[in-house]
């Protein structure tokens, strides 16, 4: 029998002390993977909105607590324009409100005109017309939700909207929202002259991270959104979500890890006399080391596989409610479930350390006469 | 009786004791064992014959006094595990078997310490598991066998990494008459077909009379040796 079947086979002498085990640290595993995934996914949804419109970067006012309280002028706009790398520059302005049974409704006011910049596939319909403050485009899912079709009228903020067109851009947030002229925004916001965030379209040939660098270098009041990596300048509730996640998964690793120290400190004790023995016919220091630390991390594997698939199915029921559909779909990158072995080992060997070390030091003569 | 033979057992003058000096289980024991004998060793219950077979088997060190084994002092010996896996076989009162393994698998376990493939392991194992007339039983669990069955799987186990010398304390000592006898025979058989020393410890004097030479202790001390008269019958 190969060794680590001997292991496998030691834990299943107690199967219900083991199953309770696995179950337990799962329970912690599930928890971080669900995060991991949730995190991600929201991250995911937020960089959708920064690159929205197929833009090459955008700008939002640097150390805004939340994407949507970001206020930008048309003087900044101009700061930007004065590049000459710089070919156009959309502004948008973004509100969110319950629109049906959708809590988290985005709405984009922008100039008609920016709109053959900031691009919105359309699946139907056409664009919203100059002028016309009473125009809507929906997403497609929002004009699902909303059951509208091109050329009916739908209710916004206490105002009704003839639907002009419905577009599909892969943004769970705008997919699930509207687009709007950016005045009417403006006037229901009470956000005359404001921006949320500008949408930049550079000259071809241009370095978008060297621009995006001096931008910031320039005007420090200002936030270049290049990759996802600088969403946390403009919105501080990914960095919150981020260091919940670290918390949490710290707080998983002692759990479990005091959780496991728990079984496998009784499964070494009452085997005390069997590791004497095992020392007796020849076994070396290391080999009782292997084994115990072998049961602690089978133990931890069979859990972070357990709670990978309880975190699947977790964030799978979190969508179907309406207000997390909104703005997100929960992406399973490997990451998030990295993360869940990681902690599943870390486990593991916390909780081993010390229970090995007893077993390997157990007297083999002491543990042959203790009955 | 075999004088002529090498001396593999040397224990010199052997003190040892416990709870910081209160208790002397072996004061000043001596003994030799040559290459190939069967020792039987008696005495009444707490004259150390315990503690001498754990100190030969390096499960502990002696006080004082010195034991050569194949030469070599042990406690001097670099790596202990390998002595006792390699130079030692134990098998102790209670068989002490693993309860989750099978008897095959149970035999394996010393083998681990080993460079053999699993199937090398378990293609050993059956060998030995015929040995002791269990072949049969391979894959029967501890508690699925009786208990001079138990007796015999331990003494496969014993030998699992082919040691020289078998060391035994009271293998027969939980069993019936009857399944003392076997497992009795069982030893005395390797003993003689493949060479092994084997030292035993037990009570019961029919057992000990199937020894070459009978070793009485008393208090820490062996107080007489000699010629089993199962041993003395044979030479006359
Ligand atoms: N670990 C220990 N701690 C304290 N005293 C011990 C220990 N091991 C043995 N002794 C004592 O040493 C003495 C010899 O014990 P040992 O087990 O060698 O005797 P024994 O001849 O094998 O007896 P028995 O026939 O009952 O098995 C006894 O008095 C015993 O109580
Ligand atoms: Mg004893």
């Amino acid at each position: 029998m190969p060794f680590i079947l001997l292991i496998f086979s030691n834990l299943l002498r107690q199967k219900i002390r083991t199953g309770l085990t696995v179950l337990g640290i799962s329970i912690g595993i599930t928890t971080v993977v669900a995060l991991g995934v949730i995190t991600h996914s929201a991250r995911a949804s937020t960089e959708e909105i920064l690159r929205a419109g197929t833009s090459d970067f955008s700008v939002g006012r640097a150390g805004s607590a939340d994407l949507t309280f970001s206020t930008l002028t048309g003087d900044d706009a101009e700061k930007l324009l004065a590049y000459p790398q710089i070919e156009h520059v959309s502004g948008v302005l973004m509100a969110i409100s319950r629109v049906g049974s959708n809590p988290f409704f985005v709405q984009v006011g922008i100039d008609p005109a920016d709109l053959t910049y900031f691009e919105m596939p359309l699946v139907d319909g056409r664009k919203l017309a100059a002028g016309a403050g009473d125009e809507i485009m929906l997403g497609n899912e929002a004009a699902d939700n909303l059951d509208a079709a091109v050329g009916e009228s739908v209710e916004v903020r206490e105002q009704s909207f003839t639907v002009v067109g419905i577009y599909h851009s892969g943004a769970v947030m705008l997919d699930g929202g509207a687009v709007l002229p950016l005045a009417t925004v403006r006037e229901y916001e009470r956000k005359a002259g404001l921006y949320t965030l500008l949408y930049v379209r550079v000259r071809p040939g241009t370095d978008v991270e060297v621009l995006a660098a001096r931008i910031e270098e320039e005007h420090p009041d200002l936030a270049t959104l290049v990759d996802l990596s600088d969403v946390g300048e403009v919105d501080q509730g990914l960095e919150i979500l981020d260091a919940i996640n670290l918390g949490i998964t710290i707080l998983a690793i002692f759990i479990g890890g005091i959780a496991v120290m728990n079984t496998m400190v009784m499964a070494v004790f009452e085997r005390t006399r069997e590791f004497g023995i095992l020392r007796a016919l020849g076994w070396r220091t290391r080999r009782i080391l292997q084994m115990v630390l072998g049961e602690s991390i089978l133990l931890c594997l069979m859990a972070a596989a357990l709670g990978s698939l309880l975190a699947v199915i977790l964030t799978k029921l979190v969508v179907l409610l309406p207000a997390i559909q909104a703005f997100i779909s929960p992406e399973y990158t490997p990451d998030a479930f990295l993360r869940g072995l990681a902690v599943g080992i870390g486990v593991a060997i916390l909780g081993a350390l010390y229970p090995a070390y007893r077993a390997a030091s157990f007297s083999p003569a002491q543990a042959i006469r203790y009955e | 009786m075999s004088d002529g033979r090498e001396i593999v057992i040397d224990v010199r003058n052997v003190v040892k004791t416990f709870d910081e000096g209160h208790t002397r289980a072996l004061d000043g024991a001596t003994l030799q064992v040559r290459r190939g004998e069967f020792v039987a060793i008696t005495g009444p219950s707490g004259c150390g014959k315990s503690t001498l077979l754990h100190l030969i088997a390096a499960l502990e060190r002696p006080d004082s006094g010195e034991i050569v084994v194949y030469g070599e002092e042990i406690t001097r010996r670099r790596d202990l595990s390998a002595y006792r896996a390699r130079t030692i076989g134990l098998v102790f009162q209670l068989h002490n078997l693993l309860p989750n393994l099978t008897a095959a698998e149970n035999i394996q376990v010393p083998m681990y310490e080993t460079d053999l493939s699993a199937g090398q392991r378990r293609r050993k194992a059956l060998e030995l598991l015929a040995l002791v007339d269990m072949a049969d039983k391979a894959r029967k669990r501890p508690a699925q066998l009786s208990g001079g069955e138990r007796q015999r799987v331990a003494i496969a186990r014993a030998l699992s990494n082919d040691p020289p010398i078998l060391l035994a304390d009271e293998p027969t000592g939980n069993l019936d008459s009857k399944a003392g006898l076997r497992v009795l025979e069982v030893l005395r058989g390797i003993q003689r077909q493949r060479g092994v020393t084997l030292v035993l410890v037990s009570h019961d004097p029919t057992i000990a009379a199937a020894a070459d030479r009978i070793v009485r202790m008393l208090d820490g001390r062996i107080i007489e040796e000699g010629a089993s008269a199962e041993a003395a019958a044979r030479v006359v």
